[in-house]
C-alpha cells in the first residue's frame, strides 16, 4: 500500500467512525418503529439528539468525585483508541502490532471498570445495582469473547488481531480453509455483543424500569455534555463490535480474501448494517429474558465460542 | 480433515450441534424447535449418505422419517404441552448453560471415541458419522439426566434413538425398508404412548416431575 492511498484509508476509517456510529443506533430505532407499524423518528435524529446534548447545561450531584468527572473522558478515549487499533473496517495495517486481542479485551474491560466506577460514584440505588449486573454479566461475556478471539489466534499462531484478520493468505493460511470456523467466531462474538451492548433479550435499552436496567442505571446521572459523550461511546462501541462480529463473518467468504481494500471496506460497512438489522429484528420479535436466564442465553455465545476452540484444537 | 467437509459430514455435524443446543434452554417450545431442525437434518444426512441415491426408499425412508419424528413428534408434543400446562422445565439437575458446555465438550470426547474405538469402519464419512451420533447419544444421555420433566426426558429419549441411527447409517449405507420403517413405527408409537402417559400422570398428581413420582408409592 503506498503512502497516499494509507492516508485516503486512515481518513476514511476516521470519518466513518466518526459519522457511522449513530446511523446504527438510528437503523434499530427506525426499524423498531417500522415492526410496530410506527413511523419512527427522522433517520438522523440521533445526531440531533447528540448536538442537544452537548448544547445543555449539566447537573452534577455534590456527593460525586472525580472519578465521575472524568469517566466520560476516559471511556471516549479508550473506545476511540480501541476503534484504531483493531480491524472492525477490514482496515489495520498502521497499527497491526499493537492490536494484540487480550489488550483489546482488557481495553473494553477498562471502560467497563470506569463506568461501574462512575455508576457507584454517584452512590444513588440505581448505580449500584446497575453495576452489579453489569460487572455480573461481563464475568460471564468474557469467556466467549476471549475463546473465540484466542481459538483463531491459536490458529494464526498470531495473538494480534490485525494479523488475524488481515485476509492474508502469507499471514494465516490454514484460517483460510476454515470458514466454519469464522462462522462460529462471528456468531459467538454477535451474542456475546449483543449482551455487552446491552440490547434485547439481555437488557432494554430503552426503558428506564428499575427491574430492566441494566446500562442506563449506570448512566442515569450523566447529563449534558457528559451524557452525550457516554452516548457516542456506546455507539462507537456498538459499531466496533459489530464490526469485529462481521469481519468474522466475512471471513468465511472466501471471494473476499482476493477483494481489493474498496470492496472488503463496503462489505464490511454493509455487514456491520445487516448485523444491526438483525438486532433491531431480535428486539422487536423477542422479548426480554427475565435477569436469570440471561446465563442461558450468554451459555450460547459461550457454546459457539467453544465449538470454535474445538475446531482449532482439532486443526492445529 | 476438518478442512474439507462434504455435504453429508456438515450436515451430520450440524445435527449434532443442534441437538446441543436443546441442553442450553429450559425453554421447551424452544427446545422442541431445535429438536425438529435437529432430526430434519439427521433425516437429511442419510440421504447424503454414501453419495447419490439410486432407489426410490432410500429417499422414502428419509422423507417419512422427517415427516413423523421431524413434524409429527413435535407437533404432538406441543399439543401435550398445552393440555398439561407446562412451557417450562421445572428444575434441571445440573444448571442448563453447563449442560450445554458438558455437552460441546462431550462432542470433543466423541472425536476421540471415533477415532480410537476399534472395529469402525475406517472411510472419514464414517468416522465423522460415528462422531456426530455418539455426541447425539451422549447429548440425549444429558437431557435424560438432567431434566426433571417427563417431556424434556422424552425428547433426550429422541435424541438418543436419532443418534443410534445416525450411527446405523454411516457405517451400513442403508438398512433395509422393513427394518427402518420398523424402527420409525416403535418410536412414534412409544412418543404417542409417552404423551399421552404424561397426560395422565398430569390428571393424577398435577405435575409431570418426574423426581416426585415417588409419590405413587403411596
Amino acid at each position: 500500500m503506498s503512502a497516499a492511498t494509507n492516508y485516503v484509508a486512515f481518513i476514511l476509517t476516521a470519518l466513518t467512525a466518526l459519522l457511522l456510529p449513530p446511523l446504527l443506533l438510528a437503523t434499530i430505532r427506525k426499524t423498531k418503529a417500522r415492526m410496530q407499524n410506527r413511523l419512527g423518528t427522522r433517520l438522523f435524529q440521533p445526531y440531533y439528539d447528540l448536538l442537544k446534548f452537548l448544547a445543555k447545561a449539566e447537573t452534577v450531584s455534590s456527593t460525586t468525585s472525580w472519578v465521575f468527572r472524568s469517566t466520560a473522558v476516559a471511556n471516549l478515549v479508550t473506545v476511540i483508541l480501541i476503534a484504531f487499533l483493531t480491524p472492525w473496517l477490514s482496515y489495520g495495517p498502521h497499527f497491526r502490532d499493537a492490536s494484540d486481542l487480550f489488550l483489546i479485551v482488557y481495553l473494553f474491560g477498562l471502560a467497563r471498570f470506569m463506568t461501574v466506577l462512575a455508576a457507584l460514584d454517584a452512590g444513588s440505588v440505581f448505580g449500584g445495582f446497575g453495576a452489579s449486573r453489569e460487572v455480573t454479566l461481563a464475568l460471564l461475556i468474557e469467556p466467549g469473547v476471549v475463546l473465540a478471539l484466542a481459538s483463531l489466534a491459536c490458529v494464526a499462531h498470531t495473538s494480534s488481531l490485525g494479523s488475524i484478520m488481515s485476509y492474508s493468505l502469507v499471514d494465516n493460511p490454514v484460517l483460510y480453509t476454515q470458514p466454519i470456523m469464522w462462522l462460529l467466531a462471528g456468531s459467538g462474538l454477535f451474542l456475546a455483543s449483543v449482551a455487552e451492548l446491552s440490547r434485547m433479550p439481555v437488557d432494554d435499552p430503552t426503558t428506564h424500569l428499575e427491574l430492566t436496567m441494566v446500562h442506563e442505571a449506570m448512566i442515569l446521572e450523566n447529563s449534558g455534555r457528559n451524557l452525550a459523550l457516554t452516548e457516542y461511546t456506546h455507539v462507537l462501541k456498538m459499531a466496533v463490535l459489530l464490526g469485529l462480529s462481521g469481519q468474522c463473518f466475512l471471513h468465511s467468504v472466501a471471494d473476499l480474501w482476493s477483494a481489493n481494500d474498496l470492496v472488503r471496506g463496503a462489505a464490511s460497512i454493509a455487514i456491520i448494517f445487516a448485523l444491526t438489522l438483525v438486532i433491531a429484528l431480535m428486539e422487536s420479535l423477542i422479548v426480554k429474558l427475565q435477569w436469570r436466564k440471561v446465563p442461558e442465553f450468554i451459555s450460547y455465545a459461550v457454546g459457539m465460542s467453544l465449538l470454535c476452540f474445538l475446531i482449532a484444537v482439532g486443526v492445529r | 480433515m476438518i478442512a474439507n467437509l462434504d455435504a453429508y459430514q456438515i450436515l451430520a455435524i450440524s445435527a449434532a450441534v443442534m441437538a446441543m443446543l436443546m441442553l442450553g434452554t429450559t425453554h421447551l417450545k424452544g427446545g422442541l424447535s431445535f429438536y425438529m431442525v435437529h432430526t430434519i437434518l439427521v433425516a437429511a444426512q442419510a440421504v447424503f449418505m454414501g453419495g447419490m441415491r439410486t432407489q426410490l426408499h432410500e429417499y422414502l425412508v428419509p422423507i417419512l422419517y422427517a415427516g413423523f419424528k421431524g413434524v409429527g413428534v413435535p407437533i404432538f408434543l406441543t399439543y401435550v404441552m398445552k393440555k398439561i400446562e407446562v412451557d417450562d422445565d421445572a428444575g434441571t439437575y445440573l444448571p442448563p448453560p453447563l449442560c450445554l458446555h458438558i455437552g460441546i465438550l462431550m462432542l470433543g470426547v466423541s472425536y476421540l471415541l471415533a477415532s480410537h474405538m476399534p472395529g469402525l469402519v475406517a472411510a472419514s464419512d464414517a468416522h465423522i458419522g460415528a462422531m456426530a451420533a455418539m455426541s447425539m447419544l451422549f447429548t440425549g444421555m444429558l437431557l435424560m439426566l438432567t431434566r426433571k420433566l417427563a417431556i424434556s426426558q422424552l425428547i433426550g429419549f429422541l435424541v438418543m434413538e436419532n443418534g443410534i441411527y445416525v450411527f446405523a447409517c454411516s457405517h451400513t449405507h442403508g438398512m433395509p425398508m422393513l427394518v427402518e420403517m420398523g424402527i420409525l413405527l416403535d418410536v412414534l408409537v412409544g412418543v404417542i404412548a409417552a404423551g399421552l402417559l404424561s397426560n395422565s400422570i398430569k390428571r393424577s398428581f398435577e405435575h409431570i416431575d418426574v423426581t416426585k413420582l415417588t409419590d405413587l408409592k403411596g
